[in-house]
């Protein structure tokens, strides 16, 4: 479904991402994970249209995705939960939800959006009482939730998370993440992008590693659960001494 | 489906290939100084591999070059994170180490999974392990890959020819992995004894080590009533089960997505045409502790570009019985010529033995023979001194190499 070759961002002189290549194939949930600084951020803003100049290849469903603008990724069938939730704080809860479908009205599908309103609100009741609440008030769970169904109403192919568990209590992660695994359940495509490797990885099917901009490991969920250097790139560690212990 | 044989298309295959590629030359890079120099020794960098092909860009790499860092100095993560150990001979008089992380041992047993049931094995079956000391790294390779499966498993374990045929037919074992001079040696056995073949629950023998010729592998189905299937392994890493065979018997199925095969011309270097025959040279795609770059295999093989009738993604090879290196295979352990002749040395003590070396059978299993020229630097008055040397020449050689061997001295060549 998406495919990535070669991928390398830079911000002016500075290279982020060198030479990336990742895949999502249809019904997956792919978690990469990494340490801050890795890379992460930079390769969804690419992938979502949000970087200007980035060298490589991405193809959505075998559509390359160069030169397209954010808006007609969007209506290619990417949808995008940004890192920090980025919900219109002024707005009602509701108006959040019509702001991401708009380019369902766009195309006059407006019974499809109620459908959707209906869909959203089953899955988050929580928005269903604060529908008329301003967004901006809502609780650190509840805005990434409207920012989760905000993503929905565009009825995307693949859905991209960037940290979507940052910043919040670890009772309310384990709810998104039972969010996510759901949606993922009921067929939508996910590209995942966590810290919090571990959490990311029990509820994905693949990984992928990212160091300092540069994929250093990917395979199957289980395979990376066991991984040693997942731990480390996580945690952002170095290799310490190459003994540590052992044989002495 | 069982573990690791989803069907994906060949577009997928190739990008899961690169993906893979391009993480472990970041990894080998980034940790292991020897891959690093290599790099840099051709003004490279893991950014240069934007493809497949670009491989061909990378040097070689040696068996030698294992006991070169011997022990632990081509390992890409800390000791810490190594699970186990193994040893092979090696080429000089050094063995080569390598080692597997949690996951390397989980990925290798998935792998192991997926050709033990591409040859009909299932949790239906009663799989018994049978291998020479030297390849006891694969024996504990096809235990767990057969647990995975769900099959029972009679592990390794060194018994006698007669003790082995009683647990085969006794405990009514289905499959059985050994190699082939262990199957002939078998079948001489049962038929010396006038046991049948109709007494076995024998379904089928995976034959490893060695490539087997059609007319053996007609021979030994014929005597045993069984299929004979094979199987494809490196002792180094990541071990067995490479490539194999599937039921169209028309050439082993390489694991591609795990490991990366090129042919290559052994004199040259060069990178041969698909189709041609040629010194197979194999990147590991997935191992974690112990990656290896276009590492010469020393066997010699053809790869089959053409889809196989079963359906398998996995690229073909033709596994070929000629050798691009001086290894000798007995028991379907290699055996590097060059390395005997160090051991012998060493033995001796002298410091250039004159001798001749081949396969021969003896008291019914294969052994390494070498006939030994007894000139001045040899010779001893005292018969007494020089059968002891002769023996404890035998008894080092046979633990270094782990085959037996045996010598035999000869007058001075003319």
């Amino acid at each position: 479904m998406l495919r990535i070759k070669n991928l390398k961002c830079s911000y002016g002189s500075i290279t982020a991402v060198h030479g990336v290549s990742l895949s999502v194939k249809k019904g997956e949930l792919i978690s990469i994970i990494g340490a801050n600084g890795a890379g992460k951020s930079s390769l969804l803003l690419a992938v979502c249209g949000l970087m200007k100049t980035w060298s490589g290849e991405i193809s959505f469903e075998d559509n390359s995705l160069r030169g397209m603008s954010p808006p007609s990724i969007v209506r290619a069938g990417i949808s995008m939960v940004p890192e920090g939730r980025q919900i219109f704080s002024p707005l009602s809860v509701m108006d959040n939800l019509k702001m991401g479908a708009y380019t369902m009205y766009r195309k006059r599908m407006k019974a499809e959006v109620e459908k959707d309103f209906k869909m959203v609100l089953s899955m988050f009741p929580i928005l269903r009482e604060r529908a008329d609440q301003l967004a901006g008030t809502l609780s650190g769970g509840e805005q990434q939730m409207l920012a989760i169904a905000r993503a929905l109403m565009a009825r995307p192919r693949l859905l991209v998370l960037d940290e979507p568990s940052m910043g919040l209590a670890p009772k309310i992660v384990d709810m998104i993440f039972e969010t996510i695994e759901t949606l993922r359940n009921q067929g939508v495509t996910i590209l995942l992008v966590e810290q919090n490797a571990r959490a990311a990885l029990k509820i994905a099917d693949r990984g992928y590693v990212l160091e300092t901009g540069k994929m250093v490991l990917q395979g199957s969920a289980d395979e990376l659960l066991v991984d040693d250097d997942v731990k480390r790139a996580y945690l952002g560690q170095d290799y310490g001494d190459f003994y540590d212990g052992r044989g002495n | 489906m069982p573990n690791g044989t989803n069907p994906m298309d060949t577009a997928d295959k190739e990008q899961l290939k690169l993906e893979r590629l391009q993480s472990t030359l970041n990894r080998a890079y980034k940790n292991v100084p020897f891959h690093r120099k290599r790099f840099e020794s051709h003004n490279l960098t893991p950014q240069a591999i934007g493809a497949l092909e670009d491989i061909e860009k990378l040097p070689f790499m040696k068996r030698a070059d294992l006991g070169l860092h011997y022990p632990y100095g081509l390992f890409a993560v800390p000791l810490r994170d190594i699970v186990r150990i193994h040893t092979a001979p090696g080429t000089g008089d050094r063995p080569s180490i390598s080692g597997y992380t949690q996951a390397d041992l989980l990925i290798w047993k998935k792998l192991v999974a997926r050709s033990l049931n591409a040859c009909g094995v299932t949790d239906m079956d009663i799989l018994q392990i049978h291998l020479p000391a030297g390849l006891a790294n694969w024996g504990r390779d096809y235990k767990d890959g057969g647990e995975l499966l769900g099959a029972s498993v009679i592990p390794n374990s060194m018994l006698s020819l007669s003790k082995t045929l009683m647990v085969l037919r006794d405990y009514k074992t289905t499959t059985l992995v050994t190699t082939l001079a262990f199957a002939e040696q078998l079948t001489d056995h049962m038929f010396e004894r006038e046991r049948h073949p109709n007494e076995l629950n024998l379904k089928r023998i995976i034959l490893v080590g060695e490539p087997v010729t059609k007319d053996i592998v007609k021979d030994l189905e014929a005597r045993l009533h069984a299929d004979i299937w094979q199987h494809y392994g490196l002792s180094e890493i990541p071990g067995p089960a490479i490539a194999h065979e599937c039921g169209d018997h028309c050439g082993l199925h390489i694991c591609d997505d795990h490991i990366l095969p090129e042919i290559i011309d052994p004199a040259t270097g060069q990178t041969l045409p698909a189709g041609t025959a040629g010194e197979l040279v194999l990147t590991t795609l997935s191992a974690r502790a112990l990656p290896l770059v276009r590492f010469r295999t020393g066997d010699m093989a053809r790869l089959i570009t053409e889809p196989c009738g079963c359906g398998s993604p996995f690229i073909r090879m033709e596994w070929l019985t000629e050798r691009a290196d001086d290894y000798m295979i007995i028991s379907g352990i290699k055996v590097s010529q060059e390395q005997t002749a160090v051991y012998l040395k060493q033995a001796l003590g002298i410091s250039d033995p004159d001798c001749d070396m081949e396969r021969i059978r003896l008291n019914g299993t294969e052994a390494l023979g070498i006939s030994l020229v007894l000139d001045d630097a040899l010779f001893s008055d005292e018969i007494k001194n020089l059968e002891q040397l002769m023996f404890t020449t035998e008894r080092s050689l046979t633990e270094n190499l782990g085959v037996p061997v045996t010598i035999r001295l000869m007058q001075k060549r003319n």
